[in-house]
């Protein structure tokens, strides 16, 4: 059956919201870069049991995160440095560190793991909020598909900048063909896999604004919501997260 | 971006619909307040309070906004993590342009916080940098309303 119908939300819901969450469904399920239809699904899993893993909910409340002991919920299913790395994204991102992320590569998950499964983590998050916001129910996630990796590396990284390695700004921008000469941080921040950010930006357009519109102050797009409605709600939600960028 | 897309318009950007969200009241955008509070029951209120911040924005604005607000919940919900997960800094330029209101807003508090350190020329030069930003907005403003 096709994913993502909508036929019982009580709020007519945009095609292309639903085109591009199919998309993203069928993008999880796939063999990645690094990881295989399996392991991702299994980060998606992860992603949406973390919100009720107890241990979270622990170090959510803890004035110190060194404090606070245990196992993750759900643990098995992923090795233990990709399960602790998906469960602190989503329920506590505002207070990740690079020398916990340093932690995390000497227990053997690699950058290009890590910066995969972030990817895959955010989009899931970023469908099941848009669920949640609406009361609808979280769509099942989908079946993995077979086939093995890429296992491509991009070629022109950049060390240093950021805690994982970043492509160089002007070669990514070209490569996306954005319309700046220079790809800011934030696009530039999965670009060790360029697919996940291909595909947070398919998303992106739909759920904000396509990069072409960004830089048009007074631009929403066809949305019923005018840009500084937009603009309210992208700043209140990064607020509340407790997020700089 | 709020601060561009009201200056774009040619007025005053009221920038509290940020940081204290619905209790800061509309804040100089329509419906500031219901989408304020639909943000806040979105991210971290319990099943009511959404319900009740759910019913209200649709009932003000209509199902196809909520359907954007809830839409714009979700990609900031990802935008957020893809920033703190990766440890990326502020680019230059938004670290000049933002340089006068991220005391204002708080932001300076935040773990999350990752500067650059754009050196002390670059400093000097962000108010004239801001000021040209704002010219530039107003001006484009003004064109596509003209059109």
């Amino acid at each position: 059956m096709q994913a993502f119908r909508y036929e019982s939300s009580p709020d007519p819901i945009r095609p292309d919201l639903a085109e591009a969450y199919r998309g993203a469904w069928e993008h999880i399920a796939s063999p990645g870069t690094w990881l295989d239809g399996a392991t991702r699904v299994a980060v998606a899993d992860a992603t949406r049991r973390a919100r009720d893993c107890a241990l979270c909910q622990r170090r959510r409340e803890a004035l110190s995160l060194v404090a606070v002991k245990g196992e993750h919920d759900g643990a098995g299913a992923l090795a233990p440095p990709l399960l602790d790395a998906i469960h602190r994204i989503t329920t506590n991102a505002a207070r990740l560190g690079e020398p916990w992320l340093r932690g995390l590569f000497e227990q053997g998950l690699t950058a290009e793991e890590y910066v995969e499964a972030l990817g895959v983590a955010v989009q899931t998050l970023s469908i099941d909020r848009f669920h949640h916001a609406l009361g609808l129910p979280p769509e099942p996630l989908p079946e993995p598909r077979p086939g093995t990796p890429s296992r491509v590396r991009p070629e022109g990284l950049v060390e240093g900048e950021a805690w994982v390695p970043l492509q160089d700004a002007r070669r990514f921008a070209s490569e996306l063909g954005l319309p700046v000469g220079r790809a800011p941080y934030v696009i530039r921040a999965l670009s060790l896999v360029p697919d996940e950010v291909r595909a947070w930006q398919r998303l992106s357009a739909v759920q904000y604004l396509a990069p072409a519109q960004m830089l048009r102050f007074g631009a929403s797009g066809a949305r019923a919501l005018d840009r500084s409605q937009i603009e309210l709600m992208a700043g209140r939600v990064s607020a509340l997260n407790e997020c700089f960028y | 971006m709020l601060r561009a897309s009201i200056q774009s318009k040619g007025a005053e950007a009221d920038l509290r619909g940020i940081s204290k969200g619905a209790k800061a009241g509309d804040a100089g955008i329509a419906h500031g307040e219901k989408l304020a509070r639909f943000a806040e029951a979105a991210v971290s209120g319990d099943p009511a309070e959404l319900a009740t911040a759910r019913d209200a924005l649709r009932d003000a604005a209509g199902s196809p906004a909520l359907v954007d607000a809830a839409a714009v919940v979700g990609n900031f919900e990802r935008m957020v993590r893809i920033a703190d997960g990766t440890g990326i800094p502020l680019d230059g330029v938004v670290e000049a342009l933002s340089g006068d209101f991220r005391e204002e807003l708080g932001l300076e508090g935040y773990a999350s916080r990752r500067l650059l350190g754009t050196g002390a020329i670059a400093r000097a030069l962000a108010p004239l940098l801001r000021g040209a930003f704002r010219f530039g907005l107003g001006l484009a403003g003004r064109r596509a309303g003209s059109r």
